[in-house]
């Protein structure tokens, strides 16, 4: 049985579609099956993120209307093995569809893949309640900021009240300079703060758009710090033991410092 | 560490810490709210089925949720003035 995990964040916009993306494919790469599906009823991004949009014919509404099989409206992405998208329709919203047939939707999904990954609109409206319905697990998309991570602790009580675990932390376009400058806060401070588990740090990387607006996820084409660390999640997620990679460029006092203060 | 060597020479605090206070205090009163919403609902249904069994009235109701380590004890107070009769015959 494969695990259902719902990729989700409190504040819009901090790269949930752009995760779910990048992990999916990371999966795939590394032997696994894989179906990413779109729960952004009204607002589907992942089909355009993945570059897979001209080929959708079905959505998940079409399989719950009972209009096609599920297996129907599955697209594959053929640039690797065992991934496979299942799209969000567009002309609907997110009343249209009820948590226990997403529900549905996922349980079928778990039986014929190791990953079912569900990226989830922002916030925590029915959009959140759909996503999740089907859930076992979470990740956590949080930026370091004040606001998303505020948000992302919000997100994180609904999880925990819906009995959702693990509950794993992600945290995007990090940014190394900043930090060493003292005007972002580190990957210590945001876990003080959220108190879950961190599955993994990604840089500000510039390939990002790069790779969305040709429509081929980060992961393809390895190398770049932020495909890099979505290789290493997506590890982590197989159980691999990884540990957290330091971005941190620390200046030289700081370098100094910490020489003389480290343990063992 | 970081921190207390910066100040050592006399710099401002930088803005990443001063983010991460600001959150820890906001986030502690969110957890605070969302909480005694729930206490709130818990009260309320609370009363409904203890007045089946009760006569009480409800500004004598207290409850309160005690931290005590690692977990939580929820005290109840319902001060009842009688049993209704018709639940005692059962
Ligand atoms: N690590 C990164 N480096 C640089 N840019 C990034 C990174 N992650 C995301 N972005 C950019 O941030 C923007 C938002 O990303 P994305 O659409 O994945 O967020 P989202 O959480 O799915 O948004 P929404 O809440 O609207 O669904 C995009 O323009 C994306 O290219
Ligand atoms: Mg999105």
């Amino acid at each position: 049985m494969g695990r259902v995990i719902v990729v989700t964040s409190g504040k819009g916009g901090v790269g949930k579609t752009t995760s779910t993306a990048n992990l999916g494919t990371a999966l795939a790469l590394l032997d696994k099956t894989v179906a990413v599906v779109d729960a952004d009823v009204g607002l589907r991004n992942l089909d355009i993120v993945m570059g897979l949009e001209s080929r959708i014919v079905y959505t998940s509404m079409d399989v719950i209307e009972k209009q096609c099989e599920l297996s129907k409206a599955l697209v594959r992405d053929r640039r690797v093995d065992g991934l496979m998208l299942l799209a969000a329709s567009q002309k609907n919203n997110k009343d249209d569809i009820q948590p226990e047939q997403m529900k549905a939707i996922c349980d079928k999904l778990r039986t014929t893949h190791d990953f079912v990954l569900v990226d989830s609109p922002a916030g925590i409206e029915r959009g959140f309640s759909n996503a999740s319905a089907g859930a076992d697990e979470a990740i956590v998309i949080t930026t370091p900021d004040v606001s998303a991570i505020r948000d992302a602790d919000r997100i994180i009580g609904l999880l925990q009240n819906a009995r959702i675990e693990p509950i794993n932390l992600v945290i995007n376009r990090f940014s190394p300079q900043l930090v060493g400058n003292g005007s972002m806060m580190d990957q210590d401070d945001v876990l003080d703060i959220l108190n879950i588990e961190l599955i993994g740090v990604v840089p500000e990387d510039s390939g990002v758009i790069n790779s969305t607006n040709r429509g081929i996820p980060l992961v393809y084409e390895d190398g770049s710090p932020g495909a890099q660390a979505y290789m290493r999640i997506a590890r982590r997620l197989t159980g691999q033991r990884i540990p957290i990679h330091n971005f941190e460029q620390k200046g030289l006092l700081n370098n100094i410092v910490n020489w003389f203060t480290r343990k063992k | 560490m970081n921190l207390s060597i910066r100040q050592l020479f006399g710099r401002k605090p930088k803005s990443s810490s001063i983010a991460k206070q600001r959150l820890k205090l906001v986030i502690t009163q969110d957890r605070f709210d969302v909480d005694d919403r729930v206490m709130t609902r818990l009260h309320h249904e609370l009363a409904e089925v203890l007045a089946k069994y009760f006569e009480f009235s409800a500004n004598s109701v207290k409850m309160d949720l005690k931290q005590e380590g690692n977990s939580y004890i929820l005290v109840a107070d319902f001060p009842y003035t009688k049993f209704h009769e018709t639940n005692m015959r059962q």
